[in-house]
């Protein structure tokens, strides 16, 4: 008979064991790390020429010079509006096509989604550092230009709350929700990547001063790290199919 | 039969002082049962034809198995339609939740049990 009871022999460590498998197996078929990854690689990679369009450069009026680290040297006014015209839109619509893309593949699939929350708090982040770009450029705005580079750990708020970090942030989201250990290895790495300077020694002379190739190496090695994560992720996934 | 559809025999012995074996429940603890129990919790909702593969079980061995769980109020069935394609599919009530998770600490219990038993005591 079909319902019968499991015989009383039956191993308990085994039925754990089978639980387990079962819960395992189900995690995996509602995975989405490859398409996400993928998603973020190329908004990545977009915002080199959406930053570089937005720059917005000024060494024309004395009155925006501050002195450069070098002795003698003046720094211009450099704002990345890119934050304000591309990141918002391009985040959103990440955050989008990955809920659209999980939503229809876990149907498709016969199983419920789990990346919602993700999503919510890709869209939140994705506002959150927005608000804080326009909040500090009225501040800057609105007060004496600083004649000091600012401290180090203002500057690594300042990779926190930018672009990349938030798509990490929102990744350790994603790794909670999947429990998926290798997601949130790969997260940690890349979060170091983003928040600890890495000088690659390469400035590309792009446009009329070089200071537009300084956003260049990082936007490169963030949008190929996420790339590669991606492909990775496909892999891993193909070879446990 | 009681409210959530089960015999008196059928409802697990909740004192503290029982063997975790009392306490399991016939219609959770039931291998396949348990099964889909499981990946209802981890999928969240989960469709018949998903349930079905991932058992290895014929239609009407599932159906059999999911009247079981309904008729005790652990799961919920709806049926629709995705384009002209009916499906039906499965969802954990909160009892369902419930039920899952004491058959599980019930099973891990049973366990420690088994394992700090010396060997001699068993002879």
């Amino acid at each position: 008979m079909t319902t019968d009871s499991v015989p009383g022999g039956d191993d308990p460590r085994r039925l754990l064991s089978e639980v387990e498998t079962l819960a395992r197996r189900v995690r995996l078929d509602q995975r989405v790390t490859p398409v996400a990854l993928l998603v973020l690689a190329v908004v990545t990679l977009l915002a080199i020429p959406g930053d570089w369009w937005s720059l917005y450069l000024d060494c024309g009026s004395e009155s925006k010079w501050i002195p450069g680290p070098v002795p003698n040297s003046l720094s211009c006014e450099v704002t990345g509006r890119g934050l304000v015209y591309y990141w918002p839109v391009a985040l959103l619509l990440a955050y989008t096509v990955i809920a659209l893309y999980a939503v229809r593949t876990a149907r498709a699939r016969g199983v419920g989604t789990r990346v919602m929350p993700y999503v919510i708090t890709g869209a939140a982040t994705t506002v959150l550092i927005t608000v804080v770009w326009l909040v500090v450029r009225h501040y800057l705005q609105t007060h004496p230009v600083p004649t000091e580079p600012f401290p180090e750990w203002v500057m690594f708020l300042d990779r926190l709350v930018g672009p990349a970090g938030a798509i990490g942030v929102g990744l350790l989201v994603l790794a909670r929700l999947e429990r998926n250990l290798a997601l949130l290895v790969f997260t940690v790495g890349y979060l170091v990547i983003v928040l600890v300077p890495v000088t690659v020694g390469w400035t590309p002379a792009w446009g009329p001063h070089s200071i537009y190739g300084q956003w260049l190496p990082r936007s490169i090695i963030n949008g190929t790290v996420l790339l590669l994560g991606a492909l990775g992720f496909w892999l891993a996934r193909r070879r446990q199919r | 039969m009681s409210a959530d559809g089960r015999t008196p025999d059928e409802t697990p012995d909740e004192s503290p002082e029982a063997h975790p074996v009392t306490g399991l429940d016939d219609v959770v603890h039931q291998r396949v049962r348990l099964g889909i129990l499981t990946i209802t919790h981890e999928a969240r909702r989960v469709e018949f034809g998903y349930l079905r593969t991932q058992l290895a079980l014929t239609a009407g061995n599932l159906s059999q198995h999911l009247g079981v769980l309904e008729t005790a109020g652990l799961v919920e069935v709806e049926k629709g339609y995705a384009g002209k394609r009916g499906r039906t599919w499965i969802t954990l009530t909160p009892a369902g939740h419930t039920a899952l998770a004491e058959e599980i600490g019930r099973l891990k219990l049973l366990i420690a049990r088994v394992e700090t038993t010396k060997p001699t005591e068993d002879r």
